[in-house]
């Protein structure tokens, strides 16, 4: 295992080295300024050590515990942000609260100059007077250093911890022996385990490092470190090229090959990178996935690696904290690797996330619409569930309604058949009737036509009357027959016909006009002056007829025979584009005030009717969009008449 | 049957009927005169020749019934068949009432019909005769003298010789003698057969004719 000093925090920062390198010019022209700022914090020192004794001697036992925490530079760097959110997290979480967190952002970087380093730590012993912090989290070297230096200016007492380098730049450092690190260490075996993972067919190992002292040790640890686990690859170890030819060779390496890149701090022709810039380079030349040991690298062109996160390193080092707040004995730790992977380089090799070490922090990570959008997807999932239960919900009604039309229309059918048997069952007598005279002349006429043939000269010529006489009363026999056939016709569905309205008018007088003859009564309709054309079922429109006709005949029982009249006329309506029928009668008429119910079903004044008559004309009127209604005649007797929409023509 | 051939009426407002039955009846050897309505024969009878009367019980305008009742009036002698195409209960009830001769429905065969025919020819025959009887018998009563009628109509009432000679205010003996003239002209011989005159010429049916002072 190799413990390496990368520019962990360095590469964080590389937004600052413009401004670093400026400040640093002026630290020449105002280093003279840093004896007045030793002098002062000398002052200082002793001042805060006078205070703090004070206070600790009139502190309360009970009081929370403070940590400090140092940020090395300004607020807006995320990597020191992120550690020291995470190890502020942990100490909250762990106390339940009960601590007093202090931050300090040094922002060394920029204002490294000696003088004000000397007077930033006057500002802070000063600062914290009167509360003197327990333990300081110094969050990387510049940190580090500055609270070694200054640690007795700002807490003498206090614990310090540190973090965010590697053991062996603590080393560099030479940390007093009781300031204790959370540090972060790189094994590069581990990276390559993820990229045999994810690239299991992999037969070819390639390995960058650059010029550097550092990369150069890195390309030694990685030879020992991956001897044994490569035995069966063909590996190659890229290393004292130029920047161009790291850039070059990259991208001529085989697709099923692993590009393992360590850090490329300085080139064989000595240019200086920040490793993260070179790996990028390096990164989107590449033919092959490429790997690195570093979580910075992530997010540049790595596909992933074995790192130390932040979050880790702020949740390590507040582990020390707690620790050192507790009492108990702390020593160094190293800080735990965790693989992180870039989901799009994932993607990109067409590699498999399935294939990724369990636990690996997956970044970049494309979010899904859910994920993105979780409450926009429910409220349009809610939306378009509703939408569809109420279309469901729809149409099932619909075709309940429909369904119901439909046995509504079938009763009405059946209904109407009914109708039209009890119709013909009045008038079977004078339809018996009309039938016997042809019946019976036929059976005269063949009998006579017998005792002609008998006779010893019989007349040819009367028997030729004969027949023919029989040939024309069978014709009529038929007529009647097919009349009644008509009259009984079932509908299974409503039959559509474009008539002309006074065909059925002619018709039903027809049928009815023996009943009428038998009754007495006269019947007449004037020739009708043009053509009404309409279309429904002409069967039911016959019917709604021979039941108006039917009831005034039956008003006109008590009538004197030679006063019953049932008249039928057809006409305009006053909407022009209606037909108007009317079966005017001479009999009793219709009390005012039953007027409007006389169409309601059961509704009846014959002993024997069923009062369905008038109710199955009105339905039978409407379904085809018409209108019935009654009257008194003035000279006595009822007229009813209904309308129906003649047929467009043409 | 008389020489006469009798003449066969047909009141039918269906021609094909109509024309069926008068060919029947004229290939039977009968004289036909058919009429299209109630109205026609009504102003056609009566009719001297004897017959009888075919007789479509439904027709437009004055029906069958009302049609026999005037017949009854107009040519009591000929009998009348009715036809009914469909003989419901009622209507032939009535018919018969009304004293129909015969019903028959138009399905019926001819040879039904010939023989509702040839009994109501009979019929007619004997309404004939009986009806010349009657009339010989009325015109025997007509040759009765006004005081003979008067006394025949006591008489026939069971009146006696005294009682009558006490109403007409007249003597026993002259009431005797009218008596005997009367039977003499009558051609009777018991009063028996006065009475049977009497009543066969319904004069028993009309109150006895007023005594004049």
């Amino acid at each position: 295992m190799a413990s390496m000093s990368a520019g962990e925090w360095r590469e964080c920062t590389s937004e600052l080295d413009a401004v670093k390198a400026h400040s640093r010019s002026h630290t020449r022209t105002l280093r003279y300024e840093g004896i007045r700022g030793l002098y002062g914090m000398l002052c200082a020192i002793l001042f805060a050590a006078l205070a703090a004794s004070n206070i600790c001697s009139a502190d309360d036992v009970d009081r929370s515990s403070r940590v400090l925490i140092l940020y090395p530079y300004d607020e807006r760097i995320p990597a020191t942000n992120i550690t020291g959110e995470s190890a502020r997290h942990r100490l909250i979480e762990a106390t339940g609260g009960k601590i007093d967190l202090f931050s300090e952002f040094l922002d060394l970087s920029r204002f490294s100059e000696d003088k004000h380093v000397a007077r930033m730590a006057h500002y802070r012993s000063e600062k914290y007077v009167d509360h003197r912090p327990d333990v300081i989290i110094a969050l990387g070297e510049e940190s580090a250093k500055f609270i070694i230096t200054n640690r007795d200016a700002i807490s003498p007492g206090a614990r310090i911890v540190v973090c965010g380098f590697s053991s062996e730049t603590a080393k560099q450092l030479n940390l007093p022996d009781d300031v204790v690190g959370a540090f972060s260490e790189f094994d590069i075996t581990k990276t390559f385990e993820m990229a045999a993972h994810l690239q299991p067919s992999a037969r070819h190992l390639v390995v960058v490092g650059g010029s550097s002292k550092f990369d150069q040790e890195w390309i030694a640890t990685a030879r020992s470190d991956l001897a044994t686990l490569t035995r069966n690859m063909e590996t190659t170890y890229l290393t004292g090229l130029s920047i161009d030819e790291f850039v070059e060779r990259a991208g001529a390496i085989p697709q099923d090959a692993i590009l393992l890149v360590l850090t490329v701090f300085s080139d064989r022709t000595g240019r200086n990178f920040i490793p993260q810039n070179s790996f990028a380079m390096i990164a989107a030349a590449a033919s092959a996935p490429v790997y690195g040991p570093y979580s910075t690298y992530i997010g540049h062109g790595a596909v992933g690696g074995n790192a130390v996160t932040f979050e880790a390193v702020g949740t390590a080092v507040a582990g020390l904290a707690l620790d050192a707040l507790a009492g108990k004995p702390i020593s160094d730790v190293s800080v735990p690797q965790s693989f992180v992977a870039d989901a799009r380089q994932v993607r990109r090799w067409g590699l498999a996330e399935a294939d990724l070490p369990p636990g690996t922090i997956l970044q970049f990570r494309e979010k899904t619409l859910w994920e993105d959008y979780w409450l926009e997807v429910i409220g349009v999932i809610a939306f378009v569930i509703a939408q569809s239960l109420v279309i469901v919900a729809l149409l099932i009604e619909h075709r309940r309604r429909s369904a119901a039309e439909q046995q509504a229309r079938h009763r009405l059918l059946q209904v109407v058949h009914l109708n039209q048997s009890a119709t013909a069952g009045a008038l079977s007598a004078s339809i018996a009737h009309e039938l016997s005279q042809p019946l019976g002349a036929i059976r005269i006429n063949a009998e006579t036509a017998e005792m002609v043939l008998q006779s010893e000269k019989p007349d040819l010529q009367l028997i030729q009357q004969i027949l023919a006489d029989i040939r024309a009363d069978d014709q009529r026999a038929q007529e009647i027959i097919a009349q009644m056939r008509g009259l009984l016709k079932k509908r299974g569905e409503v039959e559509w016909q474009e008539f002309d309205l006074n065909d059925v008018v002619k018709s039903a007088i027809r049928i009815l006009h023996t009943e009428a003859e038998r009754r007495n009564i006269a019947v007449s309709s004037p020739e009708p002056a043009r053509q009404f054309p309409v279309r429904a079922d002409q069967v039911h429109v016959q019917q709604v007829i021979l039941n108006l006709a039917t009831n005034a005949m039956d008003a006109m029982l008590d009538v004197a025979s030679t006063e019953r009249k049932l008249l039928f006329q057809t006409a305009l309506a006053e909407a022009s584009d209606n037909v108007e029928i009317s079966v005017a009668d001479t009999g009793r008429g219709i009390p005012r005030d039953k007027l409007g119910s006389i169409f309601d079903a059961f509704y009846t004044t014959k002993p024997t009717g069923t009062g369905l008559g008038l109710a199955i004309a009105r339905e039978i009127i409407e379904t085809y969009g018409g209108k019935i209604w009654a009257d008194n005649r003035p000279d006595g007797g009822a007229i009813f008449r209904f309308v129906l929409p003649l047929a467009q023509r043409g | 049957m008389s020489p006469v051939n009798p003449i066969i009426h047909i009141v039918d407002d269906d021609r094909s009927f109509r024309t069926a039955v008068e060919r029947l009846m004229e290939t039977s050897g009968f004289r036909v005169v058919s009429y299209n309505s109630a109205d026609e024969i009504l102003a056609r009878l009566p009719s001297p020749d004897p017959g009888c009367i075919l007789l479509d019980l439904q027709m437009p305008g004055l029906n069958g019934l009302e049609l026999q009742s005037r017949l009854a009036e107009s040519a009591p002698l000929l009998p009348i068949i009715f036809l009914t195409g469909h003989g419901d209960i009622e209507s032939t009830v009535r018919a018969i009432k009304a004293g129909a001769d015969d019903f028959l429905e138009k399905s019926a065969s001819s040879t039904a019909l010939l023989e509702a025919v040839r009994r109501a020819l009979h019929r007619c025959e004997a309404r004939r005769l009986e009806h010349d009887r009657l009339e010989a018998l009325r015109a025997l009563i007509a040759g009765l003298t006004l005081r003979e009628s008067q006394v025949f109509g006591l008489i026939v009432r069971g009146r006696r010789n005294k009682q009558i000679a006490y109403e007409l205010e007249t003597s026993e003996r002259t009431v005797k003698a009218h008596r005997h003239n009367i039977m003499e002209k009558l051609g009777v011989h018991s009063l028996a057969e006065a009475v049977s005159i009497a009543e066969r010429v319904g004069l028993l049916e009309r109150a006895p004719q007023p005594p004049r002072g």
